[in-house]
């Protein structure tokens, strides 16, 4: 079987509006964590800490030259992505609508972030129907697809915080299988009141930028974004630059609560231990594991535990969340971004705000940007519903 | 690529969970066609007073399957919104109080991988678990992850599922959107009507699969996915579909027809029972269980029950006066709202 | 209001929160433990609870954890409401 290829990258979020823009940011370690962006209305807007996206929906618009009525800010971010992740692999318009081309996309907002819309189309306003279309989760994809024509398999994944890790590992059981021969999967989100009031209203939302791994964490930031992969199989890469191979995927249940993982850590151990085991690796091999980390008491505690129980010493490990907060549904595919980047420059990105290693526990991740020799990283979703999934990327 | 179905269960607007009777049409309430929610045993302790209507019904449908079987080795649901009412809830809140503490039951309800994961926690089912949300393919891409799956893993078992609810907020916004009739339309009358839109459906299949043959009630032969809304295109679609699934020598039995009394998208199936021999018999289901994204399970479920014989197909459903009989293959057609389409095989196992 | 008379209201109002809808209020004793063994509620229960206490009572609970110690049994929240009320 033909490896899996990454030939092209797209990532839109708060440290940067291309794949460039996140890797300065990350070198840098500068965070997108802020109060008062502009471009959310909320009543926590410039009161709590978020990761905007610092483009207004107009301005999106604009710059994708997107006409149509009912387009949302989550599937404008989308197409950003998308599109330079086509350019990046150099995707011609006849690969773009061939039938062996597939799209698999993953958000949890989608049209959701039309709180204030969808209110008042359900409550008596009958005559300002532009987005009645767009409610749902697959309204990104569609758009996507039909603006571009596409013909192969199209599809939307919701899975929570998972969401985009389980589009990319479909993607590349889609070229197993033979379903397709080339896949463009990501992920998308943008801030919505409907996510921010649920977050905060499971009070993990935290006052401050997010400390992930660390002993007086607060909670998670909410954060928006998008990012797309094109995944080809090595056979069609040709001369084409490649970033990394998708060497690995496990998704498992953790079959606990509907929104706290299990103390021991089930189902992060399970999707990990399912990742590696596909990908023919042992614990040893990976060099770098980029955690959920939100943030959390119970993430970072949980998945703490469930790394030492897989790893025994745990590799180099950090969260990118410090930079991006939590983007949900866009979360895994800009860490797969992140991920690679690590493998492509050989490099490491810091974990933000670290200071004291959580008691009892005493796993401390990289908190400085450092060169390194990275094969293979691991990248690590847990989402609600017990949803888990670890993807591994290698040096191709 | 297909994969055997071993058991199924439904729970939907007609007498189909438990004893089946789907010759007597329960009638369509208010332009509605509303599950028949059966008493649902008490799942665990705290489960079911936090569950939506489609966790309820998923859960309730899903259940039985796993009672007396092998753990499946993942959980495949498709789903376009379910959790909306709970969604609906939430978001009804946030303006009501003007986002100031509000409760997280319902934003935790409203997620649609909620089902899926609710099964897996009652069941403690630690494998594989997949929501998929593409509207009027979500049932679809659930059908080819686990072909996929049974591919990569022959020897596996899966709790494949397709679930949808009727809310308030998804019903008056699909109105508004043109896609549910405006003026009173009765179940039976649904195919005589000839203005946009459909009636509002609901329901809940779900299918225990595997390579097994062995006591299976049908075979899921091939299935095909297509976006668009140029009819030329979709009809010559269906036709490849059709030269390359259908063995030599066999034909289409029964055309089971996602017709659903919207003007807008009957030529597709017209074109569609234009493609089978003159004499095929065409039934239609919508009026069974109303318009859904995920309406083609109830059609899958349909088509299991009747290459089994485990259920005729009722006068009721047939489009013109046929003898049916003999059922090997059958074909399942449905478009929803004219841009997405699918067509499912299936045949006697 | 009498003490009792505030029970057996907060009893009918946990009930409404939280759609037990196989309980009555009789079913529920005051002592009894609302989260673990007794009446088995979670953690997401008691945030429901304390939103409860704001929008019945008037009652801020700002961290989670200060609540699970006044969300102990029904004595227990009825004595705090006593206390804290602003409505």
């Amino acid at each position: 079987m033909d490896r899996i290829l990454v030939t092209g990258m797209g990532v839109i979020s708060a440290i940067g509006n291309s794949v460039d823009e996140n890797h300065i940011a990350l070198v840098n370690g500068k965070t997108g964590i802020i109060k008062g962006g502009g471009n959310f209305p909320s009543r926590y807007a410039g009161i709590l800490p978020f990761a905007e996206v610092l483009m207004s929906t107009a301005d999106l618009r604009a710059r994708l030259h997107v006409t149509e009525p009912g387009v949302t800010r989550t599937t404008l971010m989308a197409l950003h992505a998308f599109n330079e992740a086509i350019a990046n692999a150099g995707l011609t318009d006849a690969q773009l609508t061939a039938d062996d081309t597939a799209l698999v996309g993953a958000t949890t907002v989608g049209g959701m972030c039309l709180t204030d819309e969808l209110y008042a189309n359900t409550h008596g306003d009958h005559e300002n129907i532009e987005y009645v279309g767009s409610y749902d989760y697959a309204s990104v994809n569609l758009f996507i697809q039909s603006h571009y024509k596409m013909t192969g398999v199209v599809n939307t994944m919701n899975t929570a915080c998972s969401s985009s890790a389980n589009a990319i590992m479909y993607g590349c059981r889609l070229i197993k299988n033979g379903l397709a021969r080339r896949v463009i999967v990501g992920g998308t989100d943008s801030l919505a009141k409907f996510t921010v009031n649920g977050f905060n209203a499971l009070r993990i939302l935290s006052d401050e930028a997010c400390t992930p791994f660390d002993e007086n964490r607060k909670g998670l930031n909410l954060g928006e974004g998008a990012a797309f992969l094109v995944l080809e199989k090595e056979a069609d890469a040709g001369d084409k630059k490649v970033y990394a191979a998708v060497s690995g995927y496990g998704n498992a249940n953790d079959a606990y609560h509907p929104s706290s993982l299990s103390p021991g850590g089930d189902g992060p151990y399970l999707a990990m231990k399912s990742a590696l085991s596909n990908a023919n690796l042992t614990p040893a091999d990976i060099d770098f594991i980029n955690a959920h980390g939100t943030g959390t008491e119970n993430n970072d505690e949980v998945e703490s535990r469930a790394m030492l129980n897989l790893f025994g010493a745990l590799p180099n490990f950090a969260s990118t969340k410090g930079f991006t907060g939590h983007t949900l549904g866009a979360a895994s595919a800009i860490e797969a971004v992140y991920s690679i980047l690590n493998i492509d420059r050989q490099e490491l990105y810091p974990n933000l705000n670290f200071k004291q290693p959580i008691t009892g526990i005493g796993v401390q991740p990289v908190v400085a940007y450092k060169p390194a020799k990275i094969n293979h990283v691991m990248s690590n979703s847990f989402g609600f519903g017990g949803n888990c999934t670890s993807l591994i990327f290698s040096k191709a | 690529m297909m994969f055997y179905i071993n058991k199924t269960n439904c729970i939907s607007p007609q007498q189909t969970f438990g004893d089946i009777d789907i010759e007597q049409l329960h009638a369509s309430v208010d332009n509605k066609l509303k599950v028949l929610e059966p008493p649902y045993p008490a799942f665990t302790a705290n489960a079911i007073r936090r569950m939506s209507k489609s966790t309820r019904m998923g859960c309730g449908a899903a259940l039985p399957l796993l009672a007396d079987s092998t753990q499946p080795d993942g959980i495949i649901i498709g789903t376009q919104v379910s959790g909306m009412e709970e969604n609906g809830k939430f978001l009804n809140q946030i303006i009501e109080y003007d986002e100031d503490m509000l409760t997280p039951g319902n934003f935790v309800q409203g997620t649609p991988n909620t089902i899926s994961s609710q099964i897996a926690l009652i069941s403690n089912n630690k494998n594989y678990n997949i929501t998929h949300v593409h509207r009027g393919l979500a049932f679809e891409n659930a059908v080819i992850d686990t072909a996929m799956l049974l591919n990569e893993s022959p020897q596996s078992t899966y709790l494949l599922g397709g679930v949808d609810e009727i809310c308030a907020n998804n019903h008056t916004l699909d109105t508004l959107a043109d896609w549910f009739k405006k003026e009173d339309c009765a179940n039976n009358d649904l195919y005589k009507s000839n203005t946009n839109g459909s009636l509002s459906g609901e329901g809940a299949a779900m299918f225990y699969v595997s390579n097994n043959k062995t006591n299976a009630l049908a075979q899921l032969k091939a299935i095909t996915t297509i976006h668009n809304t140029d009819v030329d295109v979709v009809k010559e679609h269906i036709r490849n579909f059709l030269l390359q699934n259908l063995p030599q020598g066999e034909k289409i039995d029964l055309l089971l027809s996602g017709e659903n009394g919207d003007k807008r998208a009957l030529h597709y199936y017209t074109f569609c029972e234009q493609l089978l021999d003159s004499g095929t018999p065409v039934a239609r289901f919508k009026h069974l269980c109303g318009e859904y994204p995920t309406a083609s399970s109830f059609a899958l479920w349909l088509a299991c029950n009747f290459v089994s014989g485990q259920a005729t197909v009722p006068e009721h459903m047939l489009k013109k006066a046929a003898k049916v009989s003999a059922l090997k293959n059958i074909l399942i057609y449905n478009t929803h709202k004219t841009a997405q389409h699918s067509c499912m095989l299936v045949s006697i196992p | 209001m009498e003490i009792a008379e505030l029970k057996e209201k907060l009893k009918v109002q946990i009930i409404q929160f939280l759609n037990l809808t196989d309980l009555t209020p009789a079913d529920i004793k005051n002592d009894e433990p609302l989260f673990g063994d007794g009446l088995g509620l979670d953690s997401i229960d008691s945030l429901e609870l304390i939103v409860l206490l704001k929008r019945e009572y008037g009652i801020n609970i700002q961290d989670p954890k200060e609540g699970r110690k006044v969300l102990i049994d029904v004595n227990t929240m009825a004595a705090y409401i006593e206390q804290h009320r602003e409505k």
